[in-house]
């Protein structure tokens, strides 16, 4: 195999890459990135088996065929090469001889024959734009649970209908909804994304430019997102996901409103003071204002108020001050809305004021205080 | 209690009585002495002693496996009998105990004579025998316990403290161990009078605070570590861990993740038998050469959940293990205890809400029928007979970090 491209393509395809291709070399293999050339592109592959890349650039192929170079040691060095062409031919011995301008490198690869395959993607189901599916990760995937034990909850669930998306986290503790209408959506279709496969979507989003449009598609236990010439695959989270439209209040008996970057800033500044393993603030409402404070018997205390309009009795209520920041530094509208029933219930934020497009629901548990 | 494994061993089997028993295990298993009766003391064998020298300088004794189900049920018998002598009963391991007998005059009597009403209720109502130890300072009631063994009863006269502990070794300080015993020998010391007569600036000089708390301690007063505290004042541990050491080394996975489940029940159960939740568990793994690793995982919010506990702990060990080589010993450490879980569950039908309700049904049968009542399948082939030497959970007390054998004396 022999062929020639641009080192920035080349770059840019492997960086896009990296998180996908296994960081513990377990399996010599994944640490590697699969290189085929044919016709007139390069195309790239990256798998840790729980998730793959495909991706390609243009390229001269002077001799088609395939081979395996480390991905991490071939970015490094490419990052290094001047903006040129950059020959890349496979030897023999599988190793790869790289050549561009007056450097020359020889990298040691291996044999195509034991890379993984990857599965083909099916039929597609859905045409999302890739700023809604990366908005509606951006809102969620901070609630995904990081604990690997509780692996139904280390992912989001993305529902698609006929009239709406929808995409749903929690870690048990917050769970945070967000539904968007859509013209001419789906047949209904369910399935459980990886937290990790969310942030390679992410990446490939922003690549595509806004106007871009994933296609997704799935077989039994694989979902695939096709974003322009890129295609990522992810083995599906197996396991029920917990029945969230149960945990959605339905009625909340009080509500405030507030200013969001107040809200933000006062709970940041707080924080500091809070216990550093629990991180639990309380939260007081009373008739026009908003009061939180917190304590540690090592570090000190704070308090803060923000005006906001509040009606109903005084209520304290303790929360872990990350899972308000979470939401706070999540949402874009001026306003937040607060809404509460008492210490032991869930509360629930939405963002509130202009520019509401679609449903975005954050249901936290408090603290016992 | 005197030699109190032995004693509950010859209730079931009367024939062991007056005979060289060995509690612990067979004679060739690795492992230590738990408990050994007066005639195989006779012979050197003594408690925390490997079985393998045991049967060396005892062959003809009759060895015997722990029954630890057999000895709570024991012990918590015996603290009901303590109980109605003083509301203020400490136990100190799962066959020591103190009681504050402040106030109770009126209803005992003197201090003999309480002590004999005690000595034959327990001889009545459960058959072992014990012995006793009064004084005016917790430190010397221990020493003078000892002294009265077996089936005796000493009372110190307050005033002559250190009269009594004068001509006794150093040893029999608690707290005095080998390491101390030779520093002290190494400076001249060698019984409990020489190192009262000492300076106490020369004591700290030479032992740091150590040296400041023994110097009270020849003189009978409860001086440093949890000897300061009142009796009945519940302490709680810092953390919980289980080991266990294989007959023979290992490099069989399923062997070795089914023993750490299993570790990981034992440490789960001590969790919830004290309302813990911890932050961090550990993974101790010992090679047969001895070298020794321990990694840690700290979770997201604090656990009592033994699947929990097991899943990151077996992913410790498949992570740090050396595939392949042969394993000595497993251990299993929860530790940074949470109050409790502050944090509301969101989710009702959570797993984790399942589980422990799954496993509170699972403690009240192994509260009626033993531990090895219910086990987590993943567990089963990790089965391996436990040593316990502490204070059964529940009863008020010293709770040491569990699992571990702990200095037993009888």
């Amino acid at each position: 195999m022999e062929f020639t491209v641009s080192k920035a393509d080349l770059v840019r395809e492997l960086s896009l890459s990296q998180g996908v291709v296994e960081k513990k070399t377990t399996i010599p293999i994944l640490s590697k990135v699969l290189l085929e050339a044919g016709e007139d592109r390069v195309t790239l592959t990256a798998t840790d088996l729980e998730l793959g890349i495909r991706c390609a650039c243009p390229a001269k192929v002077k001799k088609a065929g395939a081979g395996t170079i480390p991905a991490r040691k071939l970015l490094d060095y490419v990052r290094l090469l001047p903006d040129a062409e950059l020959n890349i031919k496979f030897l023999e011995n599988h190793w790869a001889s790289l050549t561009c301008g007056r450097s020359r490198t020889r990298i040691a690869g291996m044999s195509r024959e034991s890379y993984p395959e990857l599965p083909q993607m099916p039929e597609p189901i859905a045409e999302i734009p890739v700023q809604v599916l990366s908005s509606m990760i951006a809102r969620t995937s901070f609630a995904i649970s990081m604990e690997e034990s509780r692996f139904t909850l280390n992912g989001a669930l993305l529902l698609l209908g006929p009239e709406k998306i929808t995409m749903v986290a929690t870690d048990g503790h917050r769970l945070a909804f967000v539904e968007k209408a859509v013209e001419a959506g789906s047949r209904p279709f369910r399935a459980l994304v990886p937290k990790k496969a969310m942030a390679e979507i992410v990446k490939l989003a922003d690549e595509s430019g806004p106007e871009g449009k994933a296609v997704l598609a799935g077989d039994d236990n694989h979902l695939f997102f096709q974003i322009g010439d890129r295609l990522l695959i992810t083995r599906k989270l197996t396991g029920n996901f917990p029945d969230y439209e149960r945990v959605l209040p339905k009625d909340h008996v009080h509500s405030a409103r507030l200013n969001r970057d107040e809200v933000r800033s006062a709970i940041e500044r707080v924080a500091q003071f809070a216990d550093e393993r629990s991180r639990a603030i309380r939260v007081q409402f009373t008739s026009g204002e908003v009061k939180i404070y917190s304590s540690s018997v090592e570090t000190g205390e704070s308090e803060e108020s923000v005006p906001g309009e509040y009606q109903g009795p005084e209520l304290e209520i303790g929360f872990n001050a990350q899972y308000l920041l979470d939401f706070l530094r999540a949402i874009s509208q001026s306003d937040v809305s607060f809404e509460l029933k008492d210490q032991k219930s869930a509360g629930e934020l939405r963002p509130a004021g202009e520019g509401l497009t679609d449903q975005y629901r954050y249901v936290v548990m408090p603290m016992r205080i | 209690m005197d030699a109190f494994f032995v004693s509950v061993e010859e209730l079931f089997d009367p024939s062991l009585k007056g005979k060289a028993v060995v509690v612990g295990g067979r004679p060739h298993e690795r492992g230590v002495v738990s408990a050994a009766s007066y005639e195989a003391r006779k012979f050197g064998v003594h408690s925390a002693m490997p079985l393998r020298t045991a049967y060396k300088l005892c062959p003809h004794a009759i060895f015997v496996d722990g029954h630890p189900a057999r000895y709570r049920e024991c012990s918590e018998q015996v603290f009901g009998v303590l109980r109605r002598f003083s509301p203020l009963v400490e136990m100190a391991s799962i066959d020591e105990a103190y009681l504050d007998m402040t106030g109770t005059e009126r209803l005992h009597g003197p201090p003999l004579r309480a002590a004999h009403t005690l000595h034959e209720a327990m001889k009545a109502e459960t058959r072992l025998n014990c012995s006793i130890g009064i004084a005016a300072s917790r430190l010397v009631a221990k020493v003078s316990s000892d002294q009265a063994k077996p089936n005796g009863i000493l009372w110190v006269i307050p005033g002559q403290e250190a009269a009594f502990l004068a001509p006794l070794d150093v040893r029999k300080i608690p707290g005095v161990g080998k390491v101390t015993e030779k520093h002290l020998h190494s400076l001249g010391i060698r019984k409990v009078g020489d190192l009262a007569r000492l300076d106490e600036a020369f004591l700290e000089s030479r032992l740091g605070k150590w040296g400041l708390a023994l110097a009270g301690k020849a003189r009978g007063l409860d001086a440093g570590g949890w000897f300061d505290a009142e009796i009945g004042a519940d302490t709680e541990p810092k953390s919980v861990s289980h080991e266990h050491t294989f007959g023979e080394d290992t490099n069989d996975l399923d062997r070795l993740e089914s023993t750490l489940t299993r570790l990981c029940e034992m440490v789960g159960r001590r969790l919830r038998e004290h309302g813990l939740h911890a932050r961090t568990v550990q993974l101790k793994l010992r090679y047969s050469d001895f070298a020794t690793i321990t990694r840690a995982h700290s979770f997201e919010s604090p656990t009592q959940v033994d699947t929990e506990l097991s899943s990151q702990v077996r992913e410790l060990f498949r992570r740090n293990w050396k595939s392949g080589a042969r394993v000595r010993l497993l251990g299993v450490q929860a530790s940074s205890f949470g109050a409790g879980e502050d944090q509301l569950p969101l989710l009702a039908e959570d797993r984790h809400e399942r589980w422990k309700q799954a496993l509170a049904a699972a403690d009240r049968l192994r509260d009626r029928y033993g531990e090895s009542a219910v086990s987590l399948a993943a567990g089963l082939k990790g089965n391996f007979r436990e040593r316990v030497h502490e204070n059964p959970a529940g009863l008020p007390g010293k709770h040491k970090a569990a699992g571990l054998p702990g200095k037993h004396k009888e």
